[in-house]
């Protein structure tokens, strides 16, 4: 065996270091994020909306849209496989079924005033590159109510920036005044 | 790309994060091809070694330990977190690991904790291990993943891996650091009479580093991140610079030192080549030698303990 390594100087740390250092608490992490402060953050990011792009055969126009996921199964994590609300990321992205429900606004289109409607939806994702987290396909149904009546749609779509960034189209063939919505779809938890 | 490079820093600064945006920005201005390593190596079983390590970038180390080999916190990417470009390639290809007696993973950050990597080596290893509450924050895979608390230790084939506590933040998204308070951790591994510390991140913790020491008194090598540490105030809080780490080393009682975690990405304000540089310079005036530290390039194995 090749001679040891001398062992290090005396345990004398530096002044420097020393005067850095600070009385350690057992196993609690260099910084905390408080669950207030967790809580109060998840709220905001659910209040950011994603962009929409309203369409019908003869006009176009704006809105936004809101989601909250009550519930969903990731069969792509390896452990807590439901979850309600505070949804981390990849247990979307790595593929996972969830239910949502989501309040829409649509406006601007000439001629149209703006509108309200409500959905509620089941949402499938499947990882396509990288485990999901470069990207992610996903299909969904939902049933809305708006003011005029109610009906289904279909929507499929591509997620990428481990899914909190994502372009999805929803048909809705029965629905006056957004027959299709392309939406930039945002989502952080 | 021409857009996030304007668009990307600028919402940064504007809401306060102006770090961030200036990592951004630093990010997106690296060329598109990391530099080469010239002369790779392809097969880094050494007949001749006790103990070697291979340094392959940021926090990824494969350590020999006699027959068995342990690869620390895997990444092979060409970029973490799908924006900090890698500056320098791996200094190993993962197809050109060997079989693996355990991986181990510090933390769930990005830098460390790498979903394509885990995805490259998943015919490598039998199990990669964890801190307490990342489980939940990776996708399945074909080896066994399995968390491990403080002093929890994992035990096959003769290869104990011990988690060990430091000073660093749990969690990968932010908010989720709220729960994810003890997901963080260093960790022992011992096989055949060699004991090797792998601190994964840590800021420097006194009480943390001389417990290991209690539990682990003859180490053989800690390998110790250096970097980064500006902007200071931020940072000193989660990570160590050359100094302390020097100091963690000693309080450690190891018999050599390896500084990793620098050079290999972008994520602080530090400039590629300043913490070995200030590293240099504080065992200059410390009074440690080259044998004791082993200051390895990126793809540079060195032989600590020959047969």
């Amino acid at each position: 065996m090749a001679e040891e390594a001398a062992p290090p100087p005396d345990i004398t740390p530096s002044k420097t270091a020393a005067a850095r250092e600070r009385r350690p608490d057992g196993v609690s992490p260099a910084l905390r994020v408080t669950p207030g402060a967790a809580a109060g953050l998840w709220i905001f990011t659910q209040l950011i909306p994603s962009p929409l792009y309203v369409a019908t055969s003869d006009r176009v126009g704006g809105g936004v849209r809101w989601q909250v996921t009550p519930l969903l199964y990731s069969f792509g994590v390896a452990a807590k496989p439901v979850r309600a609300f505070v949804i981390e990321p990849v247990a979307r992205h790595s593929g996972a079924v969830e239910l949502y429900v989501s309040p829409e606004w649509a406006c601007c289109a000439p001629g149209d005033g703006t509108s309200w409607i409500a959905r509620g939806g089941a949402r499938l994702y499947l990882p396509l590159v990288g485990r999901g987290e470069a990207l992610t396909g996903s299909l969904g149904g939902s049933y809305y109510r708006a003011s005029d009546g109610s009906g289904a749609s279909v929507e499929m779509g591509v997620h990428m920036l481990f899914s909190m960034l994502g372009l999805t189209v929803t048909v809705s063939p029965r629905l006056t005044g957004r027959e299709v919505i392309g939406a930039l779809h945002i989502r952080y938890f | 790309m021409v857009h996030a490079r304007l668009f990307l820093p600028l919402v940064f600064a504007l809401s306060g994060c102006g770090f961030i945006g200036r990592v951004l920005q630093r990010s997106f201005a690296v060329p598109p091809e990391p530099a080469r390593i010239e002369r790779k190596i392809r097969d880094p079983r050494r007949a001749d070694a006790r103990l070697s390590v291979l340094w392959i970038g940021h926090a990824t180390a494969l350590v020999q330990l006699d027959d068995v080999f342990v690869l620390t916190d895997p990444v092979f990417t060409r970029n973490v977190g799908q924006l900090s470009p890698r500056l320098v390639e791996p200094g190993l290809d993962a197809a050109d690991l060997p079989p693996l007696a355990a991986v181990v993973v510090s933390h769930m950050h990005f830098d460390h904790l790498s979903f394509d990597s885990l995805s490259m080596i998943e015919d490598k290893t039998p199990i990669v291990l964890l801190p307490p509450g990342a489980k939940a924050s990776v996708p399945r895979y074909a080896f066994e993943i399995r968390e491990l608390d403080r002093w929890e230790s994992y035990d096959a084939g003769g290869v104990k891996v011990t988690a060990v506590p430091v000073r660093h933040v749990g969690g990968r998204w932010g908010i989720d650091q709220a729960w994810n308070i003890r997901a963080f951790t260093g960790y022992v591994f011992q096989y055949h009479g060699l004991s090797v510390y792998f601190g994964g991140d840590t800021a420097f913790d006194r009480e943390r580093f001389e417990a290991t020491r209690a539990f682990f008194p003859d180490l053989s090598l800690a390998i110790l991140p250096i970097c980064p540490t500006e902007p200071r105030d931020f940072m000193r809080r989660t990570h160590m610079d050359s100094l302390e780490a020097l100091d963690a080393f000693s309080l450690l009682g190891a018999r050599r030192m390896m500084p990793m975690h620098y050079d290999t990405f972008i994520n602080s304000d530090d400039r590629p080549g300043d913490c070995p540089r200030l590293l240099r310079e504080h065992m200059r005036e410390r009074g440690f030698s080259d044998d004791q530290v082993a200051i390895l390039a990126i793809g540079e194995q060195r032989v600590l303990i020959a047969k």
